[in-house]
């Protein structure tokens, strides 16, 4: 080193310094602001999953990605802004005397993106799918589901009939979701077609920008003559994974709308920007076992009771759920059902919990086991812990395989599970009653007739004393015993989006009720 | 020169060779089967056989190898058993991104940390304590860790570069180098501190060589001495090291493709492990392979080039 001079050290110098400046300088690229930036012919919506992860056949999803292909399918019913369900592809539906026949009329002259047009054979080849098992859209409708359509037979050529195993009234609201929607005929031949191209007739079309997996860019589709209520004539779905990651999208201006956690929204909301919210999915634990077969205590519904008093539901959502809120209910704070005397009947009461088990038999307790996931560990443990001080021994075994964790409904007694409550008719006959949560086939006179009641209510009133019975008997009877309800967050940017609602109870607003702030 | 090439091409095929049967094997030993996997839960099994045997999933490994391995070799490595899109199209969109990611990391952090080091070398003293504490630092934090706090400065409080997303160069030169910016800073930030380390070893070893004393001698300007001399004769080692980085960074992209939510291969790993998608993850070990092999052939190339013991051999 001292064989060089000050000169030849100053130069070394000044060129590390040239160099680090230069490479910021030549990342920085100037000082455009993406957030500033305001395009309302865009909508960038960041979602935390690949709504697409399956390709773009919406009958290969869930009702949790209604949105996403809201824009590219229509379906045979629309949910409205307040979440009832109106005529879509159908204009009018009527059921038989007894409920097991729904007949509906088509719309005219809708074209989908493969030219083919909608009619009653169309909609025949979509739902004679349903045999598929991979499709998710079609289980509860498939041989053996809890709404098993038997036959769709074409009336005419605008109007087809769909035939029930048994009574289905108000099944026209499942119609709404993805079940409802309607592939067109290149797709339903050639159904790998569906894996890189949509066949709809939805407001948008995917644009050749989408990069699968990242960014799903939508472009109206002017053929669609409803595209018109669609504010942005772009939307772009941007999967984002990380919460926090989806956050600071949000904040720095690339995404317009976003889907937050919990433990974000202070954060958000700390940045300026607009937060919906709506709860309406509940952690719950659910009795999968009501006849004592995997363990006989919990053929005991003083047992299952002792659960609601045992658990302390309050300490839980503070310690791992803040934000969210603890529940007492099967049914969200939102549902016509709620009611809050099932708050202070089943609040926290260890001695309470230990006099049922003692009154069951189970004065020493028992022991069980409960299988678990990564994302329920916790929860899991925390519960553990509430249990063993009224004498009650659950054991938490991890699950090797997606397979385990499926067989645990027909293993072990207790599950625990996010159950959305939107539909919950269709729930009741589809999980709980008749379901993968009832595979020991237990039966509850007073649960079957309170969903009856429900699906058969005409008015506001009588459904609301329905599923007020509904979920109240639910609880009472421990086949549910919630534990905390999740918030759904929508953190939108208020100078480019008006306030976000949601449809009724439904936890993913309506691709169409995003509108650009005045 | 040639012998040399065709020998050296012939021991990376035949790493590519070793490596697609590894991966082959391990994925078959992944628990399931396609058919299980692309029906999912809920299928019966008769279904399942039925995709099974489509897929030929039941011929004998070797022959499955070898069906696999005559497609791979013209282009075709498959359908996702997930979307049934073409895993080669899907690989070949996410290249570019974690190209472009460890390519952009890897000239930064030689270019930063050949500056540092020789900065550290040539000064001495106080600098080269504060440059060997600052390497300290930034190869012991976590590149998750370092991202978070970049994005935080960067994006959410000044909204210098964009917190997530990328944008192909295609669709707009400046937004692509924006939104390639904080992920390769973020992973630049290690890999610099250690080229910085290994360049400051090297060039304080080539300072005291013999001809470098007498360069200064014949009053050689000092410039020359250093940047074409003493940093020639140090350049084995910190070329080795930049391409370390460059290997390591274009395998290790998951965390800063998952932060910054770019579409690029540790993404789409990522996705293929999670949903037992054994065509894509084999896919995708192939493909970084090859780069990694790729890389080693061009090195040792360098290597040759630079070291004129070794251009002689």
């Amino acid at each position: 080193m001292k064989l060089l001079n000050s000169t030849a050290r100053g130069s070394s110098a000044v060129l590390a310094g040239a160099l680090l400046l230069g490479s910021l300088t030549a990342c920085g690229g100037g000082s455009t602001q993406a957030g500033t930036k305001v395009d309302t012919s865009t909508l960038t919506l960041a979602i935390d999953s690949d709504s697409a992860s399956f390709g773009y056949d919406p009958l290969r999803v869930s009702a949790a990605q209604r949105q996403f292909f809201e824009g590219l399918y229509d379906s045979l019913m629309v949910l409205k802004a307040d979440g009832s369900a109106v005529p879509g592809l159908a204009t009018a539906f009527e059921y038989n005397a007894d409920n097991t026949v729904l007949t509906l009329t088509l719309k005219e002259g809708v074209t989908f993106t493969d030219g083919s047009t909608l009619d009653a054979a169309l909609v025949k080849a979509n739902l004679d799918r349903r045999s598929d098992p991979a499709l998710s859209a079609y289980s509860a409708v498939a041989k053996g589901g809890a709404q098993e359509i038997t036959s769709v037979d074409v009336v005419s050529p605008t109007k087809v009939s769909l035939t029930f195993a048994k009574a289905q009234p108000g099944f026209e609201k499942n119609l709404a979701s993805t079940t409802g929607m309607i592939v067109g005929k290149a797709g339903v031949t050639d159904t790998a077609s569906l894996a890189a191209t949509p066949a709809g007739s939805g407001p948008y079309t995917i644009d050749a920008s989408t990069v699968k997996g990242n960014k799903y860019v939508m472009v109206k589709n002017d053929k669609n003559a409803d595209a018109s209520k669609y504010a942005f004539s772009k939307v772009i779905f941007s999967v984002i994974q990380d919460p926090q990651a989806r956050a600071n999208a949000l904040v720095s201006g690339q995404a317009d709308v976003a889907m937050l956690t919990s433990p974000t929204v202070d954060f958000a909301k700390s940045k300026g920007l607009g937060i919906s919210q709506i709860g309406g999915t509940l952690h719950t634990m659910v009795s999968f076992d009501k006849i004592g077969k995997t363990a006989p205590a919990f053929a005991s519904e003083k047992v299952r009771q002792a659960f609601q008093y045992a658990i302390n539901r309050k300490a839980l959502v503070d310690a791992l759920h803040k934000g969210d809120i603890p529940a007492w209910n099967a049914l969200p704070k939102d549902s016509a059902g709620f009611t809050e005397e099932l708050n202070t009947k089943f609040a926290y009461d260890p001695a309470k919990a230990k006099s049922l088990l003692a009154e069951a038999g189970f004065a020493n307790g028992f022991e069980f086991t409960i299988v678990g996931s990564a994302e329920t560990q916790t929860d899991l443990q925390a519960v553990q812990k509430d249990l063993a001080a009224v004498g009650i021994t659950m054991n938490v075994k991890m699950a090797s395989s997606t397979d385990e964790a499926f067989a645990a409904v027909a293993t072990t007694p207790l599950g625990y599970a996010a159950l959305g409550w939107d539909n919950p008719v269709g729930l009741m006959y589809g999980v709980v009653l008749n379901g993968f949560t009832n595979v020991q086939k237990a039966t509850d006179d007073q649960l079957t007739a309170a969903t009856g009641e429900a699906a058969a209510a005409k008015d506001d009133a009588a459904k609301k004393a329905a599923l007020t019975k509904l979920n109240t008997r639910l609880v009472e009877s421990g086949w549910m015993i919630p534990l905390y309800e999740s918030l759904t967050n929508q953190g939108y940017n208020t100078k480019k989006i008006k306030q976000v609602e949601f449809a009724g109870t439904n936890a993913y607003p309506l691709l169409s009720s995003y509108a650009p702030a005045s | 020169m040639a012998l040399f090439i065709t020998k050296r091409l012939l021991m990376a095929l035949a790493t590519v060779l070793v490596v697609a049967v590894l991966a082959f094997l391990l994925v078959h030993a992944m628990p399931g089967s396609p058919g299980a996997v692309s029906l999912g839960a809920g299928a019966s099994q008769e279904a399942i056989d039925e995709v099974n045997a489509r897929l030929g999933w039941n011929d004998p490994l070797v022959v499955q190898f070898v069906r696999w391995l005559g497609d791979a070799v013209q282009g075709n490595l498959g359908t996702s058993l997930i979307d049934g899109r073409s895993v080669s199209d899907d690989l070949a969109n996410r290249l570019p991104v974690t190209a472009s990611l460890a390519a952009g990391a890897t000239l930064l952090s030689g270019v930063l940390g050949v500056a540092l080091g020789v900065t550290a070398a040539v000064r001495g003293g106080m600098v080269d304590r504060i440059v060997g504490g600052i390497c300290g630092m930034a190869v012991a934090l976590p590149a998750f860790w370092i991202g978070i706090i970049f994005v935080y400065l960067l994006a959410v409080q000044s909204s210098v570069f964009p917190a997530t997303g990328y944008v192909p160069f295609e669709a707009s030169p400046q937004d692509w180098a924006l939104s390639l910016a904080l992920p390769v800073i973020t992973l630049a930030v290690g890999g610099a501190a250690f080229i910085a380390r290994q360049t400051r070893a090297s060039m304080l070893e080539a300072l005291q060589q013999e001809h470098i004393r007498t360069l200064r001698a014949t009053a050689t300007p000092t410039w020359k001495i250093l940047y074409v001399h003493a940093l020639r004769y140090a350049s084995l080692p910190i070329v080795a090291g930049i391409a370390l980085q460059f290997i390591g960074l274009f395998g290790g992209s998951v965390i800063a493709e998952q932060l910054f939510a770019m579409p690029g291969l540790g993404q789409a790993v990522q996705t293929s492990v999670s949903t037992h998608d054994a065509p894509s993850v084999q896919g995708v070990v192939v493909i970084a392979t090859v780069v990694v092999v790729a890389v080693n052939l061009v090195l040792e190339l360098a290597t040759k080039f630079l070291d004129p013991k070794l251009r002689a051999s």
